[in-house]
């Protein structure tokens, strides 16, 4: 890379092209960001519109690839052949790796990819390199995804004729905020302004209320309320979520989601075909990648093959004198991804729990993304929702970038006179925020689920006598100890005058706005007080930079638990 | 582990799971803690998730644009039927939803709240018992002024945009 692929456009900078305040607002685009393919569409005037890039392709691969001076991505490349992606030389699979320190499960098992990724287990980036000319050639998932984002918007900039600035892109239920801000990053370096991030589930709701709002032209929605799971599982990520539809108003009741995708069924399928594959493939040398390589696209025709037909022969030769010749049935595949089947249906009845809903109540079960094409998900969702078929109105590889572009049409305040865009989603919070308490647990302030925009509080108390600092450490997600959660951030309060422990009230505020920035503020309240002994800390999250890992390791070496809350026991 | 919200214990977000996991011992409606919870200078704010017991009170001190009942915020008869309210709530979350409209979100917020009561009906059940109480008693005269006193709304500054 001689000179950047991208170019950091500043906020001024744009101002003034938007100052062109022509009579019609700025369609923001919609864009699925996919851990292996990507798409864009746009409200045109009537419909959405999925837009093609010059080789006419609506789905595009998601690499970049090293190869020659400047990387090229997706959007623009055109593959020689599939092995080409697993050379070495492209990096894929970003939106994986995208926010997630090197003590992340989910990094850990992108090491046998054919790129590097190489961790030091220590809570830090982790390192990625393409493989160009015999070097390993360093990047960050941020940057790769910047180049890919700025092919993207070049090629919407061609279809549309106009600049692009404003997108909604969707996110994944499971991406903690700090990954979210990597993302947002990410469309900075590519000069594009996030305008909504919407959980993939909640764009394909939105499809569906749109949908259904089309076809009963009901626009009171007088209780005609219908409600939909929604299960979206591409090659990275899956998704559930509880939808209350009526009137163009898609109320989301619940969201569940993991890190598990096609490519957990993948590697597992290379494990299985080749047991000493991980071992095999850490070592990055050439031949091993090439091996590799043959091995995962091998693997991928098959599982490709196996959601039509009950068997399929695998055939290939590794080149390094193995050869793999074997017949792998249905059964033998879903044993051997028994733990990604039992994840997903564990998401999908957690959801349905968490909406307060019962199977029966559920009136379209829709499949989208790329693994709901495999017959034991169909499966699955047919028994636990106790359908006799799943929802049929949508394209399940085109659903999501569909809902993104209304949402993005609707959030840019355009109107339609046939009422195609009288839509709104009401959105939850996909993971409990709350902060640490009572030794190292994690006391949850905003709940899952919870509808935003939201504001929300709690009292602490201090856990020594005459204690003047607390410490305020935020955390993100579900699990009851905070190590298992995703650290947002941390303040210390100072100041609290000195008193008995248990004495001083801290207050502690957690307020997701309407651009769904979470801010987190804290006061002192001495008893008999009615004001706030020390002016009130306001703090956005999150605050963590890269090496967010250790952060927390780093505070508790620093200061114990001399700066410790505890939630507080009411005297009544 | 003891954990007490702020918001009154007749909020329905009391009684939802997730919360009460925390809240083993409930803060009557009476503590003090009520009323100093964070709420927004705008007087509309003092019933999002205000008990009915401090909304009286404050709809008393402050000139509130929808004083007091739930039922009053969604714009529904005290007789209506769950269908009714949900109606009511997504028509008037087209009209107020921070996407729908430029706002802070807050008329949103007290809709979500007054939804979220009438639309349980165990919730709705209590919050009516205590709608014919609360002109039998009336506590709570300080509420108005420690609301006044509590923090300035949110403001997105353009620093926010930085890293």
């Amino acid at each position: 890379m001689s000179e950047p692929a991208y170019t950091v456009v500043s906020d001024s900078e744009t101002m003034g092209e938007e100052k062109t305040t022509s009579t019609f607002p700025e369609i923001a685009i919609g864009i699925d960001i996919g851990t292996s393919q990507c798409s864009v569409a746009v409200w045109n005037g009537s419909q959405v519109e999925l837009l093609k890039n010059t080789r006419n392709q609506k789905m595009m691969r998601s690499y970049v690839t090293f190869k020659d001076d400047v990387p090229l991505g997706g959007v623009s490349n055109q593959l020689s052949h599939e092995h080409e992606m697993l050379s070495g030389a492209a990096i894929f699979n970003m939106k994986r790796l995208i926010g997630r320190a090197d003590t992340d499960p989910v990094v850990h098992a992108s090491k046998s990819l054919p790129f590097l990724v190489q961790t030091l287990d220590i809570g830090v980036r982790p390192f990625i390199g393409a493989l160009v000319n015999n070097v390993w050639r360093s990047t960050t998932p941020e940057e790769v995804l910047a180049i890919y984002l700025l092919e993207l918007r070049a090629m919407a900039e061609v279809a549309l004729k106009r600049p692009i600035r404003n997108v909604v892109l969707t996110i994944p239920v499971s991406f903690s905020r700090f990954q979210v801000t990597r993302i947002e990053r990410a469309c900075a370096m590519a000069g594009l302004h996030v305008l909504r991030l919407m959980p993939e589930p909640t764009a394909v709701a939105l499809l569906y209320a749109q949908q259904q709002q089309q076809t009963i032209h009901d626009n009171t929605g007088s209780g005609s309320e219908k409600i939909a799971l929604i299960f979206n599982m591409g090659a990275g990520y899956c998704d559930v979520a509880v939808t209350a539809t009526a009137g163009g108003v898609s109320q989301i009741k619940a969201l569940a989601g993991s890190p598990i995708g096609g490519e957990d069924l993948l590697q597992n399928m290379m494990r299985h075909l080749l047991p000493d594959s991980e071992i095999l493939f850490s070592n990055h040398g050439i031949s091993e990648i090439k091996s590799m390589g043959l091995l995962r696209v091998a693997t991928q025709d098959a599982i490709h093959k196996l959601t039509s037909q009950t068997s399929v022969q695998i055939d290939v030769d590794l080149g390094n004198g193995s050869k793999i010749c074997k017949v792998v049935d249905q059964e033998e595949f879903q044993e051997v991804n028994k733990k990604v089947f039992e994840k997903c249906e564990s998401l999908i009845i957690q959801c349905l729990r968490d909406a307060k809903v019962e199977p029966e109540d559920v009136a379209d079960t829709i499949a989208v993304g790329g693994c709901s094409f495999i017959p034991m998900i169909r499966n699955l969702l047919m028994s636990i929702c106790k359908k006799q078929d799943l929802y049929k109105g949508m394209n399940p590889l085109e659903a999501a970038v569909c809902g993104a572009a209304l949402e993005g049409a609707v959030a840019s305040g355009v109107n339609d006179p046939f009422g195609n865009l009288d839509l709104l989603t009401i959105q939850v919070t996909p993971l409990a925020i709350g902060i640490q308490a009572d030794g190292n647990n994690f006391v949850p302030i905003i709940p899952r689920n919870t509808t935003m925009p939201a504001r929300k509080e709690l009292v602490f108390t201090t856990a020594h006598d005459n204690q003047t600092g607390a410490l305020i450490v935020v955390y993100e997600g579900e699990e009851k100890k905070v190590e298992g959660n995703h650290l947002l951030g941390y303040f210390k309060i100072m100041g609290i005058p000195p008193a008995p422990r248990g004495v001083p009230e801290i207050n502690v505020c957690m307020d997701i706005d309407t651009s769904n920035v979470l801010r987190v503020l804290a006061g002192v309240v001495l008893p008999g007080s009615q004001h706030h002994a020390i002016p009130v800390m306001e703090v956005r999250m999150p605050t963590v930079d890269d090496g967010h890992g250790w952060c927390a390791e780093a505070l508790l070496r620093t200061y114990g638990s001399s700066l410790d809350l505890v939630t507080v026991q009411k005297k009544i | 582990m003891l954990g007490t919200l702020t918001i009154p214990a007749r909020n329905p977000f009391c009684s939802s799971p997730e919360i009460s996991r925390f809240s083993s011992v409930r803060s009557p409606p009476s503590t003090p803690t009520t009323a100093r919870r964070f709420t927004n200078r705008r007087c509309t704010v003092s019933s999002v998730c205000a008990s009915p017991e401090v909304d009286s009170a404050t709809a008393t001190a402050t000139e509130t644009r929808r004083s007091g009942s739930l039922y009053e915020v969604l714009r529904v008869k005290r007789t209506a039927s769950p269908t009714e309210i949900k109606t009511a709530y997504r028509s008037l979350a087209k009209m107020y939803h921070p996407d729908a409209v430029r706002s802070d979100g807050q008329d949103f917020m007290e809709i979500h709240n007054a939804y979220a009561t009438l639309s349980d009906p165990a919730a709705r059940a209590l919050y009516d018992l205590s709608l014919g109480a609360q002109f039998q008693r009336r506590p709570f005269e300080y509420s108005a002024a420690r609301n006044r006193s509590g923090f300035y709304p949110t403001r997105r500054w353009e620093t926010d945009q930085c890293w």
